[in-house]
């Protein structure tokens, strides 16, 4: 029965993908003033949605963690796998992001980067969450996830900073398209692209963490497994 | 079809290749993850389930 329903939600959320596909090339009416590169934002913009709610998922796990380390060591390694795999997920969008940006940027602005507010505060939020991945990736010991957790909820700071860059400072990215100021927001005709596409990669984004997610929690099993199997060869 | 409206089209397309060449390579290190957990479960004999 579990098994049947994920594959219906791995079925859904491929169809999704297609309509969002469909919809963002042929669906959507091509922007008066910028023409057909407007088209990525119904990648980009949800791929950032997507990657600040895995950060925030990877926060709440990482607190979860530092809070029943002691207490719940059971409780404490699945926190611990929902902070990494929101850590891994939000990455992989925020790197979506990064590279569809300067994409359309080279064709609306000329350029493919800026030291703007908002692009620089991306770059350090995906800086700081890479450094949090090799840290995971490459340091031993009892205290690697208590540490990975700390730096995690300081990484996680720096993301209403990339959220309001473009309302505290007006540089160069465009000013805030949902929840800016009067007279922002998105012509009616393009609002059904742009919300399939989001909930498609939501769709798409809760799929791979799910995946994520049953991935570490079985290597967490493995190496359990495998410290015991050496102590009883030890003793 | 103009040359801006050409090049607006190349890089769109080049936008959303480049979202499913990172979405798909990521799938595929989550598949060969779990190949390898497998590998590893068998040689040792575990069962994480």
């Amino acid at each position: 029965m579990k098994k049947a329903l994920f594959g219906l939600y791995i079925v859904l959320t491929i169809a999704l993908m297609f309509w969002g596909f469909y919809m963002a090339i042929y669906g959507a009416p091509l922007d008066a003033a910028q023409g057909e590169i407007f088209r990525i934002i119904f990648y980009h913009v949800p791929s950032f949605s997507v990657s600040f709610t895995s950060f925030a998922v990877s926060f709440l796990g990482s607190i979860a963690f530092l809070s029943f380390r002691r207490s719940h060591p059971d409780w404490a390694q699945i926190s611990d796998a929902w902070a990494l795999a929101g850590a891994e997920v939000g990455v992989v969008f925020c790197t979506v992001g990064l590279t569809t940006g300067p994409l359309w940027g080279r064709r609306a602005w000329g350029i493919w980067w800026t030291w703007d507010a908002r692009l620089t505060t991306t770059l350090v939020l995906w800086l700081i969450y890479v450094s949090y991945l090799l840290l995971r990736r490459f340091a031993a010991g009892s205290q690697m996830q208590t540490l990975a957790a700390v730096l995690n909820i300081f990484g996680a700071l720096d993301v209403p900073i990339v959220y309001m860059a473009n309302r505290w400072w007006r540089t160069q990215h465009p000013a805030p398209v949902f929840g800016g100021a009067e007279g922002s927001g998105m012509d009616p005709s393009m609002l059904p692209a742009f919300f399939w596409n989001m909930g498609a990669w939501f769709a798409w984004g809760i799929l791979i963490f799910a995946l994520r997610i049953h991935v570490e929690r079985r290597q967490q099993k493995i190496a359990a497994a495998e410290a015991q199997s050496a102590l009883e060869a030890f003793n | 079809m103009d040359e801006k409206a050409i090049l607006d089209h190349q890089f769109v397309i080049a936008a959303y290749t480049v979202t499913w060449v990172i979405q798909l390579g990521y799938l595929a290190f989550l598949a060969f993850k779990w190949r390898a957990q497998k590998r590893t479960a068998a040689r040792n004999s575990i069962n994480p389930r």
